[in-house]
């Protein structure tokens, strides 16, 4: 199968032919996806308002509209907290816990912690929706609950129904569930025969534990951290479930993100040429961060 | 690379019972509320289990997911079985030829692998009303099968890159075509690589929220989607809520539990790391 300098027709035909069976299905799928991409671009130029579909062309008008929008600088807003405040420090947490696991625990200690942290990896962010509105509900809400049975009253918080910091609680929501997946991405990064050998050599040669995490493992783990950072960020971006289940954008529009004011506008409002361009800035925003991995991924395959 | 260090490892403990507190908390409070009386709850002692266990509020919670425990597993598994199976085949491919169409695919799936459901939400919702799709559960099927192909295909693929090539190549002397090589010779011995990419397919799928919302209908309707309107309709009855939320777990959590060593493997075969 690998690429001869010259091949006739026929051996063009029968590779083709060869492959079909293995590739139908993945371009059949893939087919449907990036067409169904340009369907949602073409409907984001329409003037869609309503629930029958109108694709009578209208250029940029919904666009313009929507850059007027506040609710549409709210939402940029917010999306670029959970872009920074959701990844950052996840990936500094990680990367601690990564490295404290490595160099300084014991085997038990290690499965115990990584099963601790991984286990919401399995839930859904409905249900960590569900119990973390209830950890943060102001009343009767677990976390209050118990900071005034410690009589730490002072410290209860409003947590989501203050429009000022509702948005970094959900953030919080998002760091609790995804940092076991940070550190094992991490910890597989650590452990190549040349990291372990160079790190052995430090420790010999008496460098500091830090000195060795910044100075060594960190140059030598980039493409771990770049996938990491990646994975992060398109999850940050894609954002719906969390924000849908726990203040469904409020108070107001204050927690609004772009993904749940796409489904909003679509499917409650009917702007759907509106929902469309919505959906295609999300598009581009996800485009900027997987162009780089997947470049980098490219060249790992086929290396 | 471990130490003996006594600092770093009091650092160790403290961080082990701090992550501990953090983690253990919500699934603590969960089960304990989970088999308590409202009344019980309404008491605020949400650290303390209760001595008379509510197990109908188990009953009671399952009763209202049970259909969509159903809708859920049938879509779950179907879209499980078909992604794993296509994937297979795709990402063999992927993994050993490297002709300009396969770079070519490459680009296109690594794009498509962790696009967001928004970008092509309308037009979905669109097709499947006017297909009709919509009215069964072979919509939100074939709905997810459009991202999770790509995601199975680059899971295998990352596995089969790992497979020695020589166990093809004394086939291939042996007179087999490709498709018997895949089915009698890779397959077989990608079992668990198999196991690792159906765990996490299956868990995007049973998790998947956006999707479900808006394609369900009153009789596909999935377990996030009820699980999400419990919340919203017994606004008071924790008991119900975390009971529900609990039994929707289960099965994603238990993969998770007992085959861990797979749902790992599978994580990082995910985040393309192999």
């Amino acid at each position: 199968m690998d690429r001869k300098p010259r091949r006739s027709f026929r051996q063009r035909v029968s590779e083709v032919l060869e492959s079909l069976p293995f590739l139908a299905p993945l371009l059949i799928f893939l087919v449907i996806l990036y067409g169904m991409l340009g369907w949602t671009l073409y409907v984001s130029l329409s003037n869609w308002v309503g629930t029958a579909p109108n694709y009578e062309f209208a250029g940029l008008k919904w666009y313009q509209m929507m850059f007027r929008l506040d609710r549409f600088r709210v939402d940029m807003n917010n999306n670029v907290k959970w872009l920074s405040l959701g990844v950052l420090p996840t990936v500094i947490l990680a990367l601690f816990l990564a490295y404290m696991l490595e160099i300084g625990s014991v085997k038990r200690i290690e499965g115990y912690v990584r099963t601790l942290i991984l286990y919401p990896v399995a839930m859904s962010f409905v249900v960590t929706g569900t119990i973390w509105s209830w950890m943060y509900q102001p009343d009767k809400g677990v976390l209050n609950t118990i900071l005034r049975a410690l009589g730490l009253s002072h410290l209860a918080g409003r947590y989501t129904t203050h429009p000022g910091t509702a948005t970094y609680w959900l953030i919080l929501i998002f760091i609790w569930q995804y940092l076991g997946f940070a550190v094992i991405i991490l910890q597989s990064s650590f452990r190549t025969t040349e990291l372990q050998e160079m790190v052995e050599a430090a420790i010999v040669d008496g460098a500091s534990k830090l000195r060795i995490l910044f100075s060594i493992i960190v140059p030598n783990i980039r493409g771990g951290i770049l996938i990491l950072v990646s994975l992060l960020l398109i999850s940050a971006l894609k954002v719906f479930d969390i924000v849908y289940v726990v203040t469904f954008g409020g108070p107001g529009y204050s927690t609004d993100v772009l993904a749940l004011f796409m489904f909003i506008a679509t499917f409650q409002q009917h702007l759907v040429a509106l929902g469309a361009g919505l959906g295609m800035i999300i598009f581009l925003m996800a485009l900027v961060i997987v162009i780089p991995y997947t470049i980098y991924a490219f060249r790992k395959w086929f290396e | 690379m471990r130490t003996r260090d006594l600092s770093t490892r009091l650092i160790v403990l403290l961080a082990t019972l701090v992550l501990t507190g953090v983690y253990v908390l919500p699934i603590y409070v969960m089960v304990v509320t989970s088999l308590k009386t409202p009344v019980e709850i309404s008491q605020r002692a949400y650290l303390i289990p209760t001595r008379n266990l509510q197990f109908q509020n188990y009953v009671e919670a399952f009763r209202l997911v049970y259909p969509s425990l159903i809708n859920s597993s049938i879509i779950s598994f179907t879209v499980t079985l078909l992604a794993a199976f296509f994937g297979g085949l795709g990402g063999y491919y992927l993994s050993r030829s490297r002709s300009t169409l396969v770079r070519v695919l490459f680009i296109l799936v690594g794009v498509a692998l962790y696009l967001p459901y928004q970008v092509i939400l309308i037009p979905l919702v669109q097709f499947m009303a006017k297909t009709r799709l919509a009215l069964t559960h072979a919509g939100l099927i074939v709905s997810y099968l459009i991202l999770n192909v790509p995601l199975a295909s680059v899971l295998m693929g990352t596995f089969f890159l790992s497979i020695p090539r020589e166990l093809e190549e004394a086939a291939q002397v042996d007179g087999a075509n490709r498709l018997q090589l895949f089915f009698r010779v890779v397959s077989p011995i990608s079992l668990p690589a198999y196991a690792s990419t159906a765990i996490i397919v299956f868990t995007q799928v049973w998790n998947e929220f956006l999707l479900a919302l808006t394609l369900s209908t009153p009789n596909t309707t999935t377990i996030q989607v009820k699980l999400a309107e419990v919340k919203g309709s017994f606004v008071a009855l924790y008991n119900i809520q975390m009971a529900s939320a609990l039994i929707g777990v289960l099965i994603p959590l238990s993969f998770f539990l007992f085959l861990g060593r797979y749902f790992i493997r599978g994580v990082l075969a995910g985040a393309l790391k192999g």
